[in-house]
């Protein structure tokens, strides 16, 4: 949607939240931008299917308020340094067809992510030679030792039987999860019913933002989550039966940079980069104050996040000279190339920048393009310089995912084509540690990487709930909707 | 037997021209289905599981022949059949397309008929004011304004979906007013045409009002062009309109179409592509069919060919 277009609307919406009447429903409508596109625990890889599975599996491995694996279907004990024994977990745990959860299906579960071809988690995985049931216990034998092998964890649990057929659990999901399947609506989204009380909730699709906030103010929708313009919510707020509860979230906001590139692979520029640009400027203006700047991938809570990098400051004078140091003023201005996604608000990021570029003599030029061509050309290399955000960041298996120079797309994340052979070591070396013998090195490749700014850091984004006559709404901080778990329809 | 032969033609030179249109645009099914965690192995083993790693001509001629049997394969995504997935948004789409063609022919008609009657006056201002909007104002504009008055201000109406029968009501009226505006105004041109031909003259002079000379003199035979395009419009309508169905969360082929595309689900944008095609083609030959019947001068003028 063009931004005029918005404007508008917003305008429009304003004229339209005094006139609103409309009668509580009798099941929670949680209006989503798009489809799952699988209920398979194992091979779901799009958010909305990740997270409406949250709802209907149980994990192996949770995670803790910390980012920390805690037991979820099983507990763990480290055998030796290649040996894991895994055992069911206190409370037993029974599928929605009334049968317990068995130590065979967290096998066959485990059988599945690694081995299925189209399993995400099978690189992941692929360190388990053995997967074996010895008793009341299930045997994890490990290629090389690891420490943190329980952080990987984190899978839905489902039934052996269902496991063999790939297609039948995708669309008849069968989980030991809070919710169960009630069924799937025609346009794509599914209806649960919870486990404990038989509340409804059902997910409706409606892709267009305006009209997303439109149902909510109609009262045909009780629930949205984020993905509308940040403009409408206080718009939507001076509507008295709607209520915002806001979060700092996991997504991590960023600017790539090819390293390959004998200009922006410059670190001058990066850094003039990062002193050109406001950041709270931005986080005020654009993002309406839900947003916190940023330094690193993990939230500041996170039991390896670096607690206290400097930030880059907004200092103008400073890049000029930066600039100047690199042979570039006002008379030899330095082009660079920009690429983002077509996502409205995104390209008005990006022409922020353009402007915050402009003012100390980089002159940006957009180019925007539809999801598949950017991020296709972001893993090819096929660029300068890029913005996008790392969503649910928990795992610290993302610093070799993203920073690693084996970690070249396709096989990873490492978009840049960054190559630190000290980071490298770190990163090899703290993968073998327990989490507190980790912790520093953690911290030192975080301070690295802020030095190399092999990214240069832009914001951690909030989680925004709208609610309309829900009680107990509470966002998670990775845009789970585990807090389904706990709301209630309004009486009054 | 040549129009026949034709429509076979086209439908293979769309199938054709969508299937490697497919595989040469950027983006890739296998980065959707296994994230950017996977291994370059992995990549390869679900690449060559769902059979991309085969020679493009080898898959095409694949498809052609399971097209053959009826088979408009496996959706790479969703795991499911694309003629299920198919089956399931076409009768959305299939509602969609024949309220809002009710509803061009219950503006256009009237509207071209009062336009042309009343030409020059304020009546046939108001319609060509109503052409121009119609015409220029987006559906993605129009749609959410319907809202706004109608569910938001009103209360009447639902907003989006289609869970209440009246729900059809507004996604009809934005895609039917700026086609019916085209309509409208080819009516008017033509009625205006026909009535200045001497039969009409000579029905005027033997004394047939006004009115009485355009509805039955007339409009039958200023009707047949407007017929044409109003089978046009029904091929546009039954081919998904894209837009109006994604503004307004109607599950038909359009939005199905618009997710296949993002997914770059390969086997489900040709399978949707192709029905598109299919609708298209089927409609444009129904309608000069019908056009053959109302002007019985097109047959013989065939006929009379050497």
């Amino acid at each position: 949607m063009s931004a005029w277009r918005r404007h508008f609307f917003v305008f429009l919406l304003s004229l339209a939240v005094t006139g609103c009447q409309q009668a509580p429903p009798s099941s929670i409508v949680f209006a989503i931008a798009t489809a799952p596109a699988s209920l398979h625990p194992l091979l779901a890889t799009d958010a909305v299917s990740e997270r409406i599975n949250e709802l209907l599996y149980r994990p192996l491995v949770e995670y803790g308020p910390q980012g920390e694996p805690v037991p979820g279907v099983v507990r763990w004990r480290m055998r030796d340094a290649r040996h894991y024994l895994l055992f069911l977990a206190g409370s037993p745990a029974a599928f929605s067809d009334g049968s317990p959860v068995v130590l065979e299906d967290v096998r066959q579960t485990l059988l599945t992510a690694r081995d299925h071809p189209a399993s995400p988690h099978a690189s992941t995985l692929r360190n388990i030679r053995e997967i074996r049931l010895e008793g009341g216990r299930l045997v994890l034998g490990l290629q090389d030792p690891d420490p943190r092998l329980p952080e990987k964890l984190h899978l839905g649990v489902a039934p052996a039987a269902y496991l063999q057929e790939d297609r039948r659990l995708a669309r008849q999901p069968m989980g030991s999860g809070p919710f169960v399947l009630l069924g799937w609506n025609e346009d794509g989204g599914v209806r649960l019913q919870r486990r404990r009380d038989g509340l409804h909730v059902r997910f409706s699709v409606v892709p267009d933002p305006t009209m997303r906030a439109l149902k909510l103010l109609r009262g045909e929708a009780n629930l949205v989550q984020n993905d509308l313009p940040y403009e409408m919510y206080p718009l939507l707020q001076d509507s008295a039966a709607i209520e915002l509860a806001a979060l700092p979230g996991t997504t991590f906001s960023y600017l790539g940079f090819n390293l390959l590139d004998p200009v922006t692979g410059d670190r001058r520029l990066r850094a003039a980069i990062a002193h050109a640009i406001d950041r709270e400027a931005i986080v005020r203006h654009l993002f309406m104050g839900h947003a916190r700047p940023g330094n690193t991938l993990l939230l500041p809570g996170h039991w390896a996040a670096h607690p206290a990098l400097r930030d880059y400051r907004h200092d103008p004078a400073r890049a000029r000279a930066l600039l100047e140091a690199m042979g570039h003023g006002p008379d030899n201005p330095l082009r660079l190339s920009f690429k983002t996604s077509t996502d409205p608000f995104r390209v008005r990021v990006a022409s922020v920048l353009q402007a915050q570029l402009k003012a100390v003599g980089i002159e940006l030029e957009i180019n925007s393009n539809e999801w598949g061509t950017f991020f296709g050309d972001i893993k090819a290399g096929r660029f300068q310089m890029y913005s996008l955000s790392w969503v649910g960041v928990r795992s610290t298996d993302i610093f070799r995912h993203v920073f690693h120079s084996e970690s070249l797309p396709p096989g990873g994340a490492n978009r840049g084509r960054y190559h630190s052979p000290a980071v490298d070591r770190l990163i090899d070396r703290s993968g073998q540690l327990s989490a507190q013998q980790a912790r520093p090195l953690y911290r030192e490749i975080q301070e690295q990487l802020h030095r190399d700014l092999v990214y240069v850091p832009l914001w951690h984004e909030n989680n925004l709930l709208l609610a309309r006559d829900v009680r107990a709404v509470s966002p998670q901080e990775d845009g789970s909707y585990r807090f389904l778990e706990q709301v209630s329809l309004r009486d009054d | 037997m040549q129009r026949l032969f034709d429509t076979a033609l086209v439908l293979f030179g769309v199938v054709t021209l969508v299937f490697f249109l497919s595989a040469v645009i950027p983006g890739d099914p296998v980065d959707v289905m296994l994230g950017e965690h996977a291994s370059s192995a992995d990549r390869e083993a679900l690449r060559s599981a769902m059979g991309l790693d085969r020679p493009l001509h080898i898959r095409w001629a694949d498809y052609l022949s399971g097209l053959l049997r009826g088979d408009l394969g496996t959706s790479l995504v969703r795991s499911r059949p694309v003629a299920d997935l198919i089956a399931e948004r076409l009768p959305a789409t299939l509602s969609m397309a024949l309220a809002a063609f009710v509803v061009i022919l219950l503006i256009a008609l009237p509207m071209g008929l009062l336009a042309a009657h009343f030409k020059g006056g304020p009546v046939d201002r108001a319609a060509a004011v109503f052409a121009l909007l119609g015409q220029s104002i987006p559906n993605f504009w129009l749609g959410p304004l319907l809202v706004l008055l109608f569910s938001i201000r009103l209360g009447w109406l639902p907003v989006s979906g289609n869970e209440s029968p009246a729900a059809i009501l507004l996604p009809a009226i934005t895609l039917g007013t700026s086609l019916a505006a085209v309509s409208m105004r080819m009516l008017r041109a033509s009625l205006l045409e026909v009535l200045s031909q001497d039969y009409v003259r000579t029905a005027r002079a033997k004394g047939v009002s006004r009115l009485k000379a355009i509805l039955w003199h007339a409009l039958p035979n200023a009707l047949l062009p407007v017929v044409t395009l109003l089978g046009l419009q029904l091929g546009a309508l039954l081919s998904g309109a894209v837009i109006t169905e994604v503004v307004f969360a109607w599950p038909g082929i359009g939005s199905l179409l618009i997710d296949a595309i993002r997914q770059r689900d390969y086997p489900l944008i040709q399978g949707v592509v192709l029905v598109i095609a299919v609708a298209y083609v089927l409609i444009n030959l129904l309608t000069d069919l019908l056009v053959r019947r109302l002007d019985p001068r097109i047959a013989a003028a065939e006929g009379d060919r050497p």
